[in-house]
């Protein structure tokens, strides 16, 4: 791995030359400034927006900072580092934040998938209740859907985001499921396509036939993701999810049906497909882009390839959202808004390996690899070099035309003939 | 009949024996509690949940005694049911037959060492559930340390595999549930009077003979109360399926997962629950019916 550097104490570990980066990053966002800091009331001109639940947005953003804010997120999904005095783990971006601003941030990895994190917080949402959450983060998904259309989450103050409206790209800025982003924000986002195990396909994987080809890769040696495979074969059938009939769905289930007959699937997965694929157990599996490239460059695996299939990829987002009830909705905006700054995106970017929805975080990166070059640290560098040059991390135009986010649901009876069709290929006996 | 033991009861003191009951209830009184809240309780908000109707996208689930769930949970799902029973079985077969004889060694010849010995069986089990079985992934690798070493050393054929079949998921069952039937049966043989045993051989059974007439039928409380622990918890399982099989391997509670997390249908997922759980008491009593006598059943819960 990395080069060891003239008589510091720098290891190899990545967490180790982590650090240091971002260390130096503070010093340079601290330049950046409190854009994020509160706007002057000329907000109150505007006029009054009120969201499903019959909520005053402006009312309930106006006012003072809370001092606190309790943000639930997935499991590694933002910037870690060491206090090197007392040895203890901490998250640089919130740290900044903190000093900023004085607001506490508690912080929790508490949600493993959208739908069991979801089904902890309905009960409370549709009685009323707080769920003691000021952020979720929900990735794309009828999970999101419920949310949004049941008043479930606040709607957003789109006055108070200064950094969003600078940076966030545009596919951020407008998401099919939540148009103009009045009810989420984009956390990280990334492509679902194939991943290919090189040790054990010599064949070409290179479109979504491909799985299901017995010539191509051996029996029981394929992972499909359950949640989005439906959406997936659709959009590598040339059939746009976001537009889809009932019919269409059809020719996707039969597709998933033949392949099932295949041989080929080895397991229908809800989520951990990565350790089979790690295992040496799948040849070829649906796959989330930034697990694939942290495993390829950074985890060990460079036989594992991530593959942008012909018929293109599924694109999708995990979004920071105020659930109703939420205690501190003004200190929770700001701290949603505070991660568009480009510093501080990138930061995050650099340890989680997905896309971010800031626009500057590419050349951030690479400015980054160079100034990680000067220092001599030839294996950090190479990887950052490597990272911030991903097309799947920073996809082009070209290649983001390809991408389609999954089906979002008008209505539980759409919902419920999606699911009776797709139900006989996880559900064949 | 019995009229004057009765009464002969009843003639006694009332003063202790009034006493004596109180406390006996008042001893109940945690255990009690305990099954209120965490059975009936949960029970019964499972039956609730499992007569609303709505859905996730118009306001949530209401409560409208919807019976049609049931229509809708059961059709087309007999096989999983059968599925899961035909597993559970075989994996009950299989920790009775590999706890049997590890129990019975330990419990005629471990000496001093018992303990120890039953610690051992136990060892494993410090460990994470999902861990463990996660584990077996790794050993279990289609070209890893076990099948790998097999493949090239010419013993397998290249593509053959045990992880994502019903090979896997069963011993996978067999693996987690071995020491709910190891315990049991270690107790019940522990306890038989050896005087018995040796009773048998002064008689000139044959050592085939001692067990299968005076051995076996004295360890059948163990033996009950060992398939009603592996037996009912493995029908229910689904971590094993999810972690080490496939499509074909996919048991009720597979099912029950998929419509609660992957659907969103909540009761659906419970009336399926609710059907499962009333068809397993049905099963183990009528298990209970047949095999079981009182001593068993309380042997059952004592060697729990």
């Amino acid at each position: 791995m990395g080069t060891s550097v003239g008589g510091s104490d720098l290891g190899f570990l990545r967490e180790a030359l982590r650090h240091r980066l971002t260390r130096r990053g503070f010093l340079r966002a601290a330049g950046v400034g409190a854009a994020g800091l509160g706007l002057p009331p000329l907000l109150a001109a505007c006029a009054r927006e009120t969201g499903t639940g019959g909520v005053d947005v402006h009312e309930l953003f106006s006012g003072p900072p809370e001092g606190q804010v309790n943000f639930a997120n997935w499991p590694i999904y933002i910037d870690k580092a060491k206090d090197p005095e007392t040895g203890e783990r901490y998250v640089p971006t919130l740290r900044k934040f903190e000093e900023e601003t004085g607001i506490t941030v508690i912080y929790k990895e508490v949600i493993q998938d959208n739908p069991s994190f979801f089904g902890k917080l309905q009960p409370q949402l549709q009685a009323g209740q707080p769920t003691g959450w000021d952020i979720i983060v929900i990735s794309n998904g009828w999970e999101l859907t419920a949310l949004v259309k049941n008043g479930w989450v606040y709607p957003l103050d789109t006055t108070k985001r200064p950094n969003f409206d600078a940076h966030a790209n545009d596919w951020a800025k407008d998401p099919p499921f939540d148009p103009g982003a009045k009810h989420s924000m984009v956390w990280q986002s990334g492509l679902t396509g194939i991943a290919v195990n090189r040790d054990l396909v010599d064949a070409p994987i290179t479109k979504l036939d491909d799985l299901a080809d017995p010539n191509k890769l051996p029996p029981g040696s394929v992972g499909m993701l359950v949640s989005e495979m439906a959406d997936f074969v659709m959009w590598n059938l040339g059939i746009d999810p976001e537009t889809s009939t009932p019919d269409d769905w059809r020719v996707a289930a039969d597709w998933l049906l033949k392949q099932r007959e295949t041989g080929l699937v080895r397991q229908y997965y809800e989520q951990n497909y990565v350790d089979d694929l790690t295992n040496g157990n799948l040849a070829a599996c649906m796959a989330w882009s930034g697990d694939i490239l942290y495993y390829h460059t950074w985890g060990g695996y460079p036989n594992l390839e991530f593959v942008f299939p012909e018929g293109g990829c599924l694109f999708w987002t995990d979004n920071m959202m105020i659930p109703a009830g939420a205690e501190h909705p003004v200190a929770a905006l700001m701290l949603m808004d505070f991660y568009y700054r480009p510093r501080i995106a990138t930061d995050v970017a650099e340890w989680v390996l997905y896309m971010s929805p800031v626009k500057e975080v590419q050349d951030l990166m690479l400015e980054d690899a160079r100034k990680a070059e000067e220092k001599g640290w030839k294996g950090y560098a190479r990887k950052l070099y490597e990272t911030a040059n991903s097309e799947y991390l920073f996809p082009t135009e070209e290649l983001l035309a390809r991408t389609r986010f999954g089906r979002t649901f008008e209505s539980d009876e759409e919902k419920a003939e999606w699911d009776s069709i797709f139900e006989p290929i996880s559900e064949q006996a | 009949m019995a009229t004057t033991v009765v009464s002969r009861k009843a003639a006694r003191p009332h003063g202790i024996s009034a006493r004596r009951r109180r406390a006996a209830y008042a001893l109940l009184t945690p255990g009690g509690i305990w099954l209120v809240v965490f059975f009936v309780g949960s029970v019964l908000v499972m039956g609730y949940m499992s007569l609303k109707s709505g859905g996730l996208l118009s306001g949530g689930f209401r409560f409208t005694w919807s019976f049609g769930n049931y229509v809708d949970a059961l059709a087309g799902r007999q096989m999983f049911f059968l599925r899961s029973v035909v597993y559970a079985g075989a994996t009950t077969l299989g920790t009775v037959l590999l706890g049997y004889p590890a129990a019975y060694w330990i419990a005629f010849y471990g000496g001093r060492f018992k303990s120890a010995l039953l610690f051992m069986i136990l060892l494993p089990y410090f460990v994470s559930f999902v861990i463990r079985t996660v584990q077996w992934k790794f050993i279990l690798a289609d070209n890893g340390i076990l099948l790998g070493t097999l493949k090239d050393l010419g013993l397998l054929p290249e593509h053959f595999r045990v992880l994502s079949t019903w090979i896997a998921v069963i011993g996978g069952l067999v693996y987690n549930y071995l020491p709910f039937a190891a315990l049991p049966l270690y107790v019940a043989i522990e306890r038989i009077d050896r005087a018995v045993v040796e009773g048998a051989y002064d008689l000139y059974a044959t050592p085939a003979q001692a067990f299968t007439k005076v051995i076996f039928p004295l360890s059948m409380p163990g033996v009950f109360a060992a398939t009603l622990l592996t037996f009912v918890p493995a029908t229910g399982d689904y971590v094993e399926a999810e972690i080490l099989g496939g499509p074909t391997t996919r048991m009720i509670g597979n099912i029950i997962q998929t419509e609660y997390l992957t659907r969103g249908r909540y009761p659906v997922a419970a009336a399926l629950s609710m059907v499962l759980m009333f068809g397993m008491v049905v099963l183990t009593s009528l298990y209970a019916k047949l095999i079981g006598t009182e001593d068993e059943t309380v042997a059952a819960a004592v060697g729990a």
